[in-house]
C-alpha cells in the first residue's frame, strides 16, 4: 500500500532529524584530556625548564582544576602561550584552558569566556632593601623600569601621572639585575611577578598595592557549563586549603601579604 | 499491512474456520490470520491506538519538562537565586554605614545622620542573615555551597566585633568630621579588609553559583521541551498517517466513501498535535523571554545596584582614610568601569579618562545602539531596548551622570587639600549629593521593576497556557480511541 510505505519513509526521515541536531565544540567540562596554555618565562607562575617541564603557581592551580574536572596529569598538556596569541589560541582550539597572568577585563570579556578570577594580584613595587620609597607616589623623579610590551608602566606614568623615569628593558629578569646593579630605583608590576621573579635575589616588595589585576581562567566563548565547573573547581580550592597551600608554596618566602580567601568571581558570560 | 498481492473484494468471502484452540499460538505467529481481513482490520486498530498512545506519551512528557522549568525559573530557584543577591548588598551597605558613622566622628547630624546610619546597619544585618538562609535552602545537598554560605555568617560574626571595636574608639576619639585618630583608622581596617576580601566575594559567588544552577536547568529543559515538541511533530505526523491509511484501506475495501468516524479521529489528532506543538512553542518562547529579559536583567542590575552602592562608600572610605586614598580611587574606578565601561580610546584608564568618557558615550547614546558601552549597563541598553524599557534605562544614565559628577568635584577639593570641603560635599552639607544618589538609586529600582514585571507576565502567561494540560492529552487520546475502535466496529461486524 503505497500510503503506508510513504508513511514510512515519512516517519523514518522525521525520527533522523532530532538526533542531527545541536551539535558544535563540545564543552570542557566534559573532555576526556586538555591543553593547557601558560606562560614559559614567568617564574613562580608559569616556566618551562631546560628539560620541558613547566612549573609555577598558574602550572599547579591548572593541574588541579583540570582534576576536578575529571582529567588526570596524565592526559594535561601544556602549551606556551604568550600574551599577544591568547584570544586567537582559545578560537583556534588551540588550547582548551589558560591560566597564564590572565587578566580580566571588559574588552577581552567579548572574545573570551572567563572563569575564576583564582587570584587577584596587585600592581606593587620592588625595591632595593633600605629604599626609602613606600608608596606609588614616592616614584616621583625614580628610575623606574619599562619592559617592551608591558604597560605596568603606564600605570604609574600614565594613570597615576607620576613623574617618574621609564628605562627600557628587554625582560622583567633584566628589570632585577638592573635593579641590583642600581640603573634603577624600582620595578613596578603585578606582584605576583614581582614575587617570582625576587625570589632569591633580595629585592623588597612594598606592600603598596594601587591596582587589582583578576587573573581569570580563559575558556573558548560561550562555554558557559566549562566556565561554571571551572569555577566550581577554584571555590573547592579555596575550600580545602589548597589555594593557601601554593600560594605559599610558590611567594610564600616574598614578603608578600596574600589573600587566601576566594575571590570574587566574575561571572560566566 | 501488504493487502497489494491478494485482495479481498468480496463480501461473499466465507469467514476463516475457527482454529483448533491448542494451535491457536501457533496459527497467530504464522501469520496466516493477517490474510483475512477482519485479521487486517484488528491489526490496523492496534497500530492506529499505538501510534495515538505514542502521541500521548511524547506530549505528556514534553508538556511536564515545560512545567518543571516554568517550576524552575518561575517559582523555585529563580526567585529564591534573586533574593540571595540581597545578601551582598546588605553586607556591603552594613559597612558602608559603618565607614559614614566614622567618618563623621562627633557631628551626628551629618550625611544621613549617626542614629540613621546604626539603624541601617541593624536592618542591613538582618537582612543579610535572611537572605543567607535562602542560600542555604537554595544550596540543598550542595556541600562547596553550603560551606561558603557558613564562612559568610561566621565572618559577619568576627566583622560585628571588628566593628564594634571601631565604633568603641571613635566614640572615645570624639573627633571632627573626617579627622579620625590613627587607632580608629586601624581598627576599620582590619573590618573593612574582612568584608571587602573575604565575605562580600563569597556573597557574590553564592548568587552566581546558585544563579548557575538556574541557567543548566533552564538551558537543559528548554532544549527538552524543544525537542519533544519535534517529537510531538512526527508521532502526530505517524498517528494521521495512520489513520488517513487506514480510511483509503477501509474505502476500497469495502467501497464506501468515508469512515465518519475515522474522519473525526483524524481532525481530533491533527488538532491536538497543532495545538500542543504551538504550546509547546509558545511555552519555550516564555521560558525564555522570562529568562533573559527578567531573571538575568533582574540580577544583573541587582548586582549593579549593589556595586553602586559599595562604590559610592568607597568614597566615604577615600575620605576616612588618606593612607589608603590611592587604593580606594582604584577601587571605585574598578567598580564604576564595573557598572559602565565606556571606550576610552588610547587614553589611560583612570578616573579623569573615566568622567569625560562616560558623559561623551551618554551623550551620545541612543536605545537601539547595539554596541554603546560594556559592563553591566552595556548588557542592559541590549536588554532594555528589546524590552521596552529604554526610558527608564535613559533614566538611570542621567541620574548617574549626576553622581559621578559630585564624584569628581569630590575628588577635586580632596586634591587640592580641602578635605573639609570634600567631606561637606561627601555628606551633602554643601551639595545635594545623598538626594541625588538616592535618585539614582531609585531610577535603577525602576528599571529593575521593569524586567521583574515582564518576568512575572511571561511566568503567569506560561501557567495560564499549561493550566488543563494535565487532563486535556489523555481526554483527547481516549475520545481518538473510542472514535477509532467506532470506525471499525462496524466493518468487522459484517464479518459475523
Amino acid at each position: 500500500m503505497r500510503a503506508t510505505r510513504l508513511a514510512a519513509v515519512a516517519a523514518g526521515t522525521l525520527l533522523l532529524a532530532p538526533a542531527c541536531g545541536s551539535s558544535g565544540p563540545g564543552s570542557v567540562a566534559d573532555r576526556k584530556s586538555l591543553v593547557i596554555g601558560v606562560k614559559a618565562d614567568q617564574p613562580g607562575l608559569g616556566r618551562r625548564g631546560p628539560d620541558g617541564v613547566y612549573t609555577g603557581f598558574d602550572v599547579d592551580v591548572a593541574v588541579y582544576v583540570a582534576g576536578r574536572l575529571g582529567v588526570p596529569r596524565s592526559r594535561l598538556r601544556f602549551r606556551t602561550t604568550n600574551s599577544s596569541v591568547r584570544e586567537a589560541a582559545l578560537a583556534a582550539g588551540d588550547v582548551d584552558l589558560i591560566f597564564a597572568t590572565y587578566s580580566i577585563t571588559a574588552r577581552r570579556k567579548k572574545a573570551v569566556t572567563f572563569a575564576g578570577p583564582y587570584y587577584v594580584a596587585h600592581q606593587d613595587t620592588l625595591v632595593r632593601p633600605g629604599a626609602a620609597i613606600r608608596d606609588v607616589r614616592d616614584l616621583k623623579g625614580k628610575r623606574i623600569c619599562e619592559v617592551t610590551g608591558s604597560n605596568s608602566w603606564r600605570r604609574v606614568v600614565e594613570e597615576r601621572e607620576i613623574a617618574a623615569t621609564p628605562v627600557t628593558a628587554p625582560t622583567y629578569g633584566a628589570c632585577m639585575d638592573d635593579l641590583a646593579a642600581g640603573r634603577l630605583d624600582a620595578v613596578s608590576t603585578d606582584d605576583l611577578i614581582l614575587a617570582g621573579f625576587a625570589a632569591g635575589r633580595g629585592g623588597k616588595i612594598i606592600n603598596a598595592p594601587f591596582t587589582d589585576e583578576k587573573y581569570g581562567v580563559g575558556l573558548r566563548k560561550g562555554d558557559l557549563e566549562g566556565c561554571e565547573a571551572v569555577n566550581r573547581a577554584l571555590t573547592r580550592m579555596y575550600q580545602d586549603g589548597t589555594a593557601g597551600r601554593l600560594l605559599d608554596k610558590w611567594f610564600g618566602d616574598s614578603g608578600l601579604k596574600l589573600t587566601t580567601s576566594v575571590p570574587q568571581f566574575e561571572g560566566c558570560t | 499491512m501488504t493487502t497489494t498481492r491478494r485482495r479481498p473484494v468480496s463480501r461473499a468471502l466465507p469467514p476463516v474456520p475457527p482454529a483448533e484452540p491448542e494451535t491457536r499460538a501457533v496459527t497467530f505467529a504464522r501469520g496466516r490470520w493477517l490474510r483475512t481481513i477482519p485479521g487486517q482490520i484488528r491489526a490496523y486498530a492496534v497500530v492506529a491506538l499505538l501510534a495515538v498512545a505514542a502521541l500521548l506519551g511524547v506530549l505528556t512528557m514534553a508538556v511536564g519538562n515545560a512545567r518543571d522549568s516554568v517550576q524552575t525559573i518561575g517559582h523555585d530557584a529563580g526567585p529564591q537565586v534573586v533574593a540571595t543577591s540581597a545578601l551582598y548588598f546588605s553586607l556591603s551597605d552594613m559597612d558602608a554605614q559603618v565607614a559614614n558613622i566614622l567618618l563623621i566622628g562627633r557631628e551626628h547630624r551629618l550625611g544621613i545622620g549617626y542614629d540613621e546610619s546604626l539603624r541601617l546597619y541593624e536592618r542591613r544585618r538582618g537582612e543579610a542573615v535572611a537572605a543567607a538562609v535562602q542560600a542555604a535552602q537554595l544550596a540543598g545537598r550542595d556541600t562547596d555551597l553550603r560551606t561558603t554560605v557558613q564562612e559568610v555568617l561566621q565572618g559577619l560574626g568576627r566583622y560585628e566585633r571588628l566593628v564594634g571595636g571601631a565604633m568603641l574608639l571613635d566614640r572615645q576619639a570624639d573627633h571632627a568630621p573626617g579627622e579620625l585618630p590613627k587607632q580608629v583608622i586601624d581598627a576599620y581596617r582590619q573590618a573593612t579588609d574582612l568584608m571587602r576580601l573575604e565575605l562580600l566575594p563569597k556573597a557574590y559567588n553564592i548568587t552566581l553559583d546558585s544563579g548557575a544552577a538556574v541557567r543548566q536547568a533552564y538551558e537543559t529543559k528548554r532544549s527538552a521541551v524543544l525537542s519533544g515538541r519535534t517529537w510531538v511533530a512526527v508521532t502526530g505526523a505517524i498517528a494521521l498517517l495512520v489513520l488517513i491509511a487506514g480510511q483509503v484501506y477501509l474505502t476500497r475495501t469495502f467501497r464506501r466513501l468515508l469512515n465518519p468516524a475515522l474522519v473525526l479521529a483524524t481532525v481530533v489528532t491533527l488538532t491536538l498535535v497543532l495545538v500542543g506543538a504551538g504550546l509547546l512553542s509558545a511555552l519555550a518562547g516564555h521560558i525564555r523571554t522570562a529568562k533573559q529579559d527578567g531573571f538575568d536583567s533582574v540580577l544583573a542590575l541587582s548586582r549593579a545596584r549593589a556595586i553602586s552602592h559599595s562604590a559610592f562608600a568607597d568614597e566615604s572610605r577615600y575620605l576616612l582614610d588618606p593612607g589608603r586614598a590611592d587604593t580606594y580611587e582604584q577601587t571605585y574606578l574598578d567598580k564604576s568601569l564595573a557598572v559602565i565601561y565606556p571606550d576610552m580610546g588610547a587614553r589611560p584608564v583612570n578616573l579623569e579618562s573615566f568622567y569625560a568618557a562616560v558623559n561623551g558615550g551618554i551623550a551620545g547614546y541612543r536605545p537601539g545602539d547595539p554596541d554603546p558601552f560594556l559592563g553591566f549597563f552595556g548588557d542592559e541598553a541590549r536588554a532594555s531596548a528589546r524590552g521596552g524599557a529604554s526610558v527608564n534605562f535613559a533614566e538611570v544614565l542621567r541620574a548617574y551622570r549626576v553622581v559621578l559628577d559630585y564624584d569628581r568635584r569630590m575628588r577635586d577639593l580632596a586634591a587640592k587639600g580641602d578635605r573639609a570641603g570634600a567631606v561637606d560635599l561627601r555628606m551633602g552639607r554643601t551639595s545635594t549629593v545623598i538626594r541625588d544618589f538616592g535618585t539614582y538609586d531609585a531610577s535603577l529600582s525602576a528599571l529593575t521593576a521593569v524586567h521583574q514585571r515582564a518576568f512575572d507576565t511571561e511566568i503567569a502567561d506560561a501557567d495560564g497556557g499549561l493550566r488543563g494540560w494535565t487532563a486535556l492529552p489523555p481526554l483527547a487520546g481516549a475520545l481518538i480511541a473510542v472514535l477509532v475502535v467506532a470506525g471499525v466496529r462496524p466493518r468487522l461486524a459484517e464479518f459475523r
